[in-house]
């Protein structure tokens, strides 16, 4: 098996909306395949409208056991911004598309590195 | 003192210096056993601190008994960019044809944790994941 043989992978591709309107977080992530390439791109919430995070390269893991019933695949991403990097990887629950934050800074900024997730749905 | 970087509005926040050891990961340590008790993965885990790190101890399930993975050191993560309470971690064993990262986090008292497991030789095996779950072992039950 290859990872472009992974369970189900179609599944998770597309553009996908934050089920949390007031998120201050991700508000949608799109997923897309180019060959067997995965890239992942993020838009989060800014103070004037949305930030695009740049498009980045993810690795496709499969799913080797059934998880509530079901087969399905994550992607892990990372994302260098410069000022903090996300260390990320999103998969699908029973349709609900979860992405988890690994958030590092990188800056002087003193916050603290932090983990977060959110949930989103496929853009009808 | 001048906004920090952001992007996302959840990161705008100004706090005092919040370094990894400020964070408090006493809800981390511990000896955490996997709820699975057929698991074919990690079966258990040392969660300690030496040297102002955390560090992780990690054993695998075999039909031969536990596998001891050895131990590294981890990345504390707390629960938000002002927060000095510990949620998680992460960490990495390299095992030279094949490598597993692990994200960890605590959700109700559970420690969930995500493996990803990428094969670097020419095996042409897949990598894969696995989330699966783990309780703290305590006597508080047994009293």
């Amino acid at each position: 098996m290859t990872q472009a043989d992974v369970h189900n992978a179609n599944e998770v591709l597309g553009r996908w909306l934050n089920t949390n309107h007031e998120t201050r977080g991700i508000s949608e992530c799109t997923v897309a395949r180019d060959g067997d390439g995965w890239s992942v791109s993020l838009v989060g919430v800014g103070e004037d409208g949305p930030i695009q995070w740049p498009t980045v390269r993810a690795t496709p893991l499969t799913n080797v056991e059934e998880e509530a019933g079901q087969r399905t695949m994550a992607l892990l991403a990372t994302f260098d911004l410069g000022f903090m990097r996300a260390e990320t990887h999103v998969r699908l629950n029973k349709g609900v598309f979860v992405i988890v934050l690994f958030v590092t800074f990188l800056d002087d900024s003193g916050r603290a590195n932090y983990l977060n997730r959110e949930f989103l749905y496929r853009q009808p | 003192m001048s906004k920090p970087q952001f992007a996302q509005i959840y990161d705008l926040v100004e706090t005092e210096r919040i370094r990894e050891r400020d964070i408090d990961r006493g809800e981390l340590v511990g000896n955490w056993i996997n709820a699975n008790p057929d698991t074919t993965s990690i079966a258990r885990l040392e969660v300690f601190e030496a040297s102002g790190k955390l560090q992780l101890h990690a054993f695998a399930a075999s039909q031969a008994g536990l596998i001891d993975w050895g131990t590294t050191t981890t990345a504390v993560f707390a629960a938000g960019p002002a927060s000095r309470v510990g949620a998680g971690f992460t960490a990495t064993f390299d095992f030279g044809a094949a490598e597993a990262r692990l994200q960890a986090m605590i959700m109700k008292g559970l420690l969930v944790l995500a493996q990803f497991h990428l094969f670097k030789d020419d095996s042409k095996r897949a990598s894969y994941f696995l989330r699966e779950y783990y309780a703290k072992t305590h006597d508080l039950f047994s009293r």
